[in-house]
């Protein structure tokens, strides 16, 4: 663990489950004997929402999730090579819109399947080792990036087959790639993971010519003038394991080593390549200390979920600070490692692709979206006063609570303040004090001036 | 406890030094138990801030992140709301008809076993069954689609072909600064780290005050005063924070003057931001030079003149050469000018319109246009001035002849005043007679001082005019006194002489004053007007130069003189140079122009008493450094320059068990070249010397130096014997120090090539090869195109490790003639029971060797 200093503490979330949500078992599939590596849902076309590609061995399968809990299979391919593994799959479109299917694996050999028209849409050969994740923008679905054993990561025009643009060298990473993520909003940026534990921020706004000129380009892909990027805007040390997945929210970036972290970058505008990171919240993961395990999110971030090595997949709540742990999804029949999950769009389903071939489908079990019911505000425990102008410290007998408060900075009119509670349950929790309480001013005396004296109330 | 002022005494404050002499707290020292319940607070407060900040960024973000899925949702609805919408997409199809299979497996017990649907009986196996769930079985024909084979390449690790890609272990991208090394079996990375630099990491460290704990030393401080027990406490709090030192009393009595020194800072801080005089632009132009300068002395490699070199790492040694090199001497038409700003262009349009009689030199009655511009050089001072001249043709009024030549130390001349009077042709003459026109010189001098003389005494009696207006010009008239005052005899005369056009009431005229000590002393043959003539130049610059005078010397930032003193230095007094080198985008070359003129005042008031008797001045170029001005580095460069400086090669050598040679530099290719600072020839205590390396040309030592290697004398391409010293000494041969057997010339296009012949050099790469049983070079992630080239017990080349330019190199030379497109060999140099089977030499790894090679060597490692 990168040290922690002193003010720069990140939320832990505790492994209690909320259960705010519950899910349960709706299905599973035994697709083969080999493990399957790569379970992912469709987000790019939301005629597709429900269908899902899982990829392991050398065969491709895609399904479509049914309403009631069952699963059909759409699709099958697979490699002619019996010696390809292939280990990840992802969605992407053509410029008409034409679904595909990229997926890598073993060989480096990243496979364009043209879905509607059942047969490779182009191969795209050379990455120097096999593949360990492919990812599509979101903004631009013809354009995929895959991330290497070979250290490198690839951008991919997969409409016109060419390798735009390659990054690795000076700045790239000094071992396996082992996962990429493109930056939501963006275009220009993504983050990439690997066994060198750094994550690195790249930019390719200065090469933004050649991913347009990839889509007009009308000779052969391999004349086109691939572009060597050396150096990542930024590269962050915030793991000291092998980091084996990593996803944007937003700004900030989850990533996962023996623990998943919330971190945001901190990049210095006109310096280039440096910054630092501000590790703000840490989602633990029991059990999960195997490498290539990888999470995955709903389309609006709401939810994280992952696998471990005991079958066990984490659902976590993504949008709550301290960090939430939603629900643990067990069964006595799921034993073997979770290597990869997938959340649907809306966060109702999660599928989760295992090592012993099978595919488990989790269902929510009710799917009011977006349930925002305002909670009855809890019974008062304490009152404080609080005088103004001055920080106080104060420590409750007997409760074990330890208050600090103490006004915001003179000149501003907002009164804020902060509580700080130690005691248990909460290792630690904080509270804004907000101005539209109705608060009694009291006016008392102290030291020879007037201040006045507010009340406080601490709710639980 | 050294420490222990009372916070009140703002003399003890700023001094550090007396805190540590001082024991005595005035006030009474509080309990530490007070003092951990308030650091206890302060640290809770910190942690809730902590928290609140992280919420209100996770709530911002969250913000951020509806309004980008929300968008990526509308584009995914976009999508499927395109083509494909009738029914002809496939996908769509098969999603309708597809039967949905229902498992058996319920969430509510899920006990009972073998209940799952199966698609496929086997991924890869066209299986045309499908079992449906827990009872009825349906059967689907589905046949995988048979994805072609495609020919997988061979396993390569991405690697960039470029000097760049020097970087390896000291890499960055590793976490904190620990270096990869390859394991023998050339699988897997080792990160090993590097206890050396670790320790100076924690040095580092706890150093740096990071901002929370500043806030803790500040607020408790404040609240409890500066004590010793205060200290203390918050010496063990930090300590025990930041890093898990033990509590050493050492390491606290440290913390505790680090501490004490903080809060100071953070005191004087807070009265800086409190007084309220917010310098925003507090941009990269308000810093000086030597801050800037900083990153330059650590980052650029004098060797390889670039920029953060990989070979020599940063944080060099400075090395100041002895030996300075001449001032560049711009090879440019006078009469070029560098652009619409230029002061040629300025002058002349000034001049030209006034420009009504052009005889007169002295400029008494109309002449607003008696512009000269002249440089002058002091040899001794290095100082360079600019003057304006008077012309004596309409003709030459136009040009503004800026000279610069070289000051040579070691020849007694002053190389100076190229004067243009009137014509081209002298003016030609002059500027290439610097050293051999003496004569010429003097005469023209003496000509000059005696054009002089007149105009002044015809300066004189406008000077009531002028008074007048002088009295309320601009301050540097001022400064002409004073520096005519110090630095000259004649001072009333001179300054008196200042002279103005009256009649063009726009003029305004600077008086530039030359302090010109050396001058004078060098001329003793035209010596009469040397004392008072000479010295006084007037200047009759355009009306652009003076309104700028008042206030330019308020417009140039810090950084932007020390670039134009830097300027004068390299380029002499030509301000299109400056202005285009170092003031580009900054200051115009009319600016810089102006500026130069008005500073002279200030140069001449410099050198006329701050000049050191040994001759060398502020402005020295070269010597600058030798003096008391020793450029301090400052630690946060130096801090971030350390990452990277190479070990490997140096720190795996074993100096001690060099194998004596047989040239007369012995054991010389096994040293490492690091230059010495030596400022005469080489003594004793050289530092070359005493490491056994020849001093290069990046010594500071002169050329005369006895330790430098001589080069050789042989004839051209004939280096290829022992009958060659440099050969002998496995040196490549030096242009610079080689006589004959390079090609010198300004072209540049013959030597490198074919001096280096049929054999190819690698450059700057890491080979797979011992270099004399010292040596390991790597190259698994750098080298150029040759690190490609494979081993052979019979191989066609040999390596050959030579020193080039103060690098050792391994060059891969022809053992034997080499036809186009053989494969090149060469011997790896395994030690016998070291090498892998396929590099074992046939009778040592018996008949089964070639079974052995695998294409993927990977990352083959050699241990020495």
């Amino acid at each position: 663990m990168s040290k922690i200093t002193l003010g720069n503490e990140s939320l832990v979330g505790s492994l209690t489950p909320s259960n705010k949500k519950s899910y349960k078992l709706t299905n599973k599939i035994q697709e083969g004997k080999t493990p399957l590596y790569s379970v992912a849902f469709n987000f790019i076309d939301a005629r597709y929402f429900t269908c899902f590609v899982s990829a392991g061995g050398n065969g491709i399968n895609l399904y479509n999730c049914l309403e009631d809990g069952s699963i059909s299979l759409l699709y099958a391919f697979a490699d002619e090579d019996k010696e390809e593994e292939f280990n990840t799959a992802s969605w992407a479109c053509g410029v008409e819109g034409n679904p595909f299917v990229v997926a890598g694996g073993e060989k480096g050999i990243i496979r364009v399947i043209d879905v509607n028209n059942e047969k490779i849409h182009k191969s795209l050969v050379g990455h120097g080792d096999l593949v360990n994740e492919i990812r599509t923008q979101p903004l631009k679905p013809q354009l995929v990036l895959s991330a290497s054993k070979d250290e490198s990561v690839r951008l991919w025009n997969v409409e016109t087959g060419i390798c735009i643009l390659i990054f690795a060298g000076t700045g790239g990473h000094r071992n396996e790639v082992i996962s990429v993520d493109f930056h939501p909003s963006d275009k220009h940026r993504f983050v990439s993971c690997g066994m060198d534990t750094t994550i690195k921020i790249w930019s390719m706004k200065e090469f933004w010519t050649y991913v347009e000129k990839s889509f007009t380009w009308k000779d052969d892909p391999s004349k086109f003038p691939t572009k060597f990027v050396e150096l990542p805007v930024f590269t962050a040390s915030v793991h000291t394991d092998f980091v084996d997945c990593n996803r944007w929210v937003g700004d900030f970036i989850l990533s996962k080593s023996d623990e998943i972290l919330l971190w945001e970058p901190i990049l210095k505008e006109n310096s280039p390549g440096e910054g630092t990171s501000d590790v703000l919240l840490r989602y633990p993961i029991p059990n999960c200390n195997l490498w290539f395990i990888k999470f995955s999110c709903d389309l609006s971030l709401n939810y994280l979920s992952i696998g471990n090595e005991e079958g066990k997949i984490y659902v976590w709540d993504l949008k709550s600070c301290p960090p939430v742990l939603v629900t643990v999804l067990s069964h006595n029949q799921s034993k073997s490692v979770i290597r990869q999950t997938a959340m649907s769009t809306d966060g109702n389903t999660i599928l989760a692709a295992s090592e012993d071939g099978t595919i488990w489908r989790w269902d929510a079990i009710n799917k009011e979206q977006a349930v925002t019911v305002e909670a009855q505000p809890p019974p008062i425990l304490h009152q404080y006063r609080r005088r103004e102008g001055k920080s106080q410290l104060k420590q409750v007998r007997g409760s074990g609570i330890t208050v600090i408060w103490y006004s915001a900075h003179n000149n501003s009119s907002s009164n804020r303040f902060q509580l700080v509670f130690d005691s248990p349950p909460f290792d630690m929790a904080s509270f804004d004090y907000r101005d539209d309480m109705p608060m009694p001013g009291v006016v008392g005396t102290m030291d020879g001036m007037q201040q006045k004296q507010q009340d406080v109330s601490i709710w639980f | 406890m050294a420490s222990g002022a009372s916070p009140s005494s703002s003399a003890t404050r700023s001094d550090p030094h007396k805190h540590s002499t001082t024991s005595q707290a005035e006030k009474r020292a509080p309990a530490s138990k007070e003092v951990s319940a308030v650091i206890d607070s302060l640290k809770k407060k910190l942690a809730a801030d902590r928290c609140i900040s992280i919420k209100r960024r996770i709530d911002e973000n969250k913000k951020n992140v509806r309004g980008i899925t929300q968008s990526t949702m509308r584009s995914c609805m976009e999508r499927g709301g395109g083509s494909y919408k009738d029914g002809s997409d496939l996908l769509v199809k098969r999603q309708r008809d597809s039967p949905g299979m229902k498992s058996g497996v319920n969430a509510s017990d899920a006990d009972k076993s073998n209940n799952h649907s199966s698609f496929l009986e086997d991924g890869n196996a066209s299986s045309t069954t499908m079992v449906q769930g827990s009872s009825v079985p349906v059967k689907i024909s589905l046949r995988p689609i048979k994805m072609p084979d495609v020919k997988r390449l061979s396993p390569y690790t991405t690697w960039v072909f470029l000097d760049r890609n020097q970087r390896m272990t000291e890499d960055q991208s590793v976490v904190g600064r620990r270096r990869i090394y390859y394991d023998q079996t050339g699988g897997e990375a080792l990160i090993c780290s590097d206890s050396e630099e670790e320790a100076i990491d924690e040095e580092d460290e706890k150093r740096a005050f990071l901002e929370p704990e500043d806030f803790i030393i500040r607020m408790t401080l404040d609240q409890l005063g500066l004590s010793d027990s205060v200290l203390e406490e918050l010496a063990n709090f930090l300590s025990r924070s930041s890093s898990e030192i033990k509590d050493l009393t050492t390491e606290d009595m440290n913390t505790e003057h680090l501490i004490q020194a903080r809060y100071e800072v953070l005191m004087k801080e807070k009265e800086v931001s409190e007084s309220g005089d917010n310098q925003a632009e507090s941009s990269l132009l308000n810093k000086d030079m030597d801050g800037a300068l900083d990153s330059f002395d650590n980052l650029f490699c004098r060797r390889c003149l670039v920029f953060d070199c990989r070979l020599h790492g940063c944080s060099q040694d400075l090395i100041f050469p002895a030996e300075k090199p001449a001032p560049w001497t711009p090879p440019v038409d006078e009469n070029l000018t560098c652009g619409a700003n230029c002061y040629k262009t300025l002058l002349k349009s000034n001049r030209i319109p006034a420009n009504g009689t052009t005889e007169d030199k002295t400029g008494t009655s109309s002449d607003g246009a008696g512009t000269k511009t002249t440089s002058k050089f002091s040899g001794k001072l290095n100082r360079k001035k600019t003057k304006t001249f008077p012309s004596e043709s309409a003709s030459s009024n136009e040009k503004c002849t800026p000279e610069t030549s070289d000051s040579e130390n070691g020849v007694q001349q002053d190389t100076n005043p190229e004067k243009v009077s009137s014509s081209s042709k002298v003016k030609a003459s002059g500027r290439r007679g610097g050293r051999k026109r003496n004569n010429n010189r003097v005469a023209e001098r003496v000509s000059r001082r005696t054009q002089k003389r007149q105009k002044k005494s015809e300066a004189s009696d406008t000077d009531s005019i002028a008074t007048g207006s002088r009295s309320a010009s601009d301050a540097k008239h001022k400064d002409n006194e004073d520096a005519t005052s110090s630095s000259q005899k004649h001072v009333k005369s001179g300054s008196s002489k200042n002279s103005r056009k009256n009649d063009t009431p726009v003029d305004d005229s600077k008086n530039s004053v030359k302090g010109d000590d050396p001058f004078s002393q060098s001329n003793a043959v035209a010596s009469e007007p040397c004392s008072d003539g000479s010295l006084r130049k007037e200047e009759f610059v355009g009306e652009n130069v003076c309104p700028g005078g008042l206030s330019e010397d308020k417009s140039w930032r810090p950084l932007e003189k020390s670039l134009f003193q830097k300027g004068v230095e390299i380029f002499g007094m030509n301000s299109c140079m400056i202005a285009r080198n170092l003031l580009c985008g900054l200051k115009s070359c009319w600016e810089v122009f102006q500026y130069m003129t008005c500073s002279e005042n200030k140069a001449s008031f410099f050198g006329g008493d701050a000049l050191n008797p040994d001759g060398s001045s502020k402005f020295d170029i070269n010597g600058n450094m030798t003096n008391n001005q020793v450029r301090r580095r400052s630690r946060f460069l130096r801090r971030r320059g350390k990452v990277r400086r190479l070990k490997y090669t140096w720190k795996s050598a074993a100096y001690h068990s060099i194998r004596k040679r047989s040239t007369d530099k012995k054991d010389q290719p096994c040293r490492q070249f690091n230059p010495c600072n030596c400022k005469t020839a080489c003594g004793k205590e050289c530092t070359c010397l005493l490491n056994g390396t020849c001093c290069e040309k990046y010594c500071g030592c002169p050329k005369s130096c006895k330790n430098r290697f001589r080069g050789c004398h042989c004839a051209k391409s004939q280096c290829r014997s022992r009958q060659c010293p440099c050969f002998a000494a496995d040196r490549e041969c030096d242009p610079d120090v080689c006589r004959n057997c390079w090609v010198i010339g300004g072209d540049g296009t013959l030597g490198v090539p074919s001096q280096r012949g049929d054999n190819y050099e690698c450059r700057n790469m890491k080979l797979l090869l011992k270099q004399q049983q010292r040596f390991v070079l790597d190259a698994y992630r750098k080298g150029d195109k040759l690190k490609f080239a494979n081993h052979s017990p019979e191989p066609n080349c040999y390596a050959k490790v030579i020193m080039v330019a103060g690098d050792h190199r391994v060059g891969i030379f022809a053992k034997e003639r080499i036809l186009a497109g053989e494969e090149l060999f060469y011997d790896y140099r395994y030690e016998p029971d070291r090498a892998p089977a396929w590099a074992r030499k046939p009778e040592a790894s018996g008949s089964k060797k070639d079974e052995n090679v695998t294409p993927s060597v990977g990352r083959p490692k050699k241990v020495a």
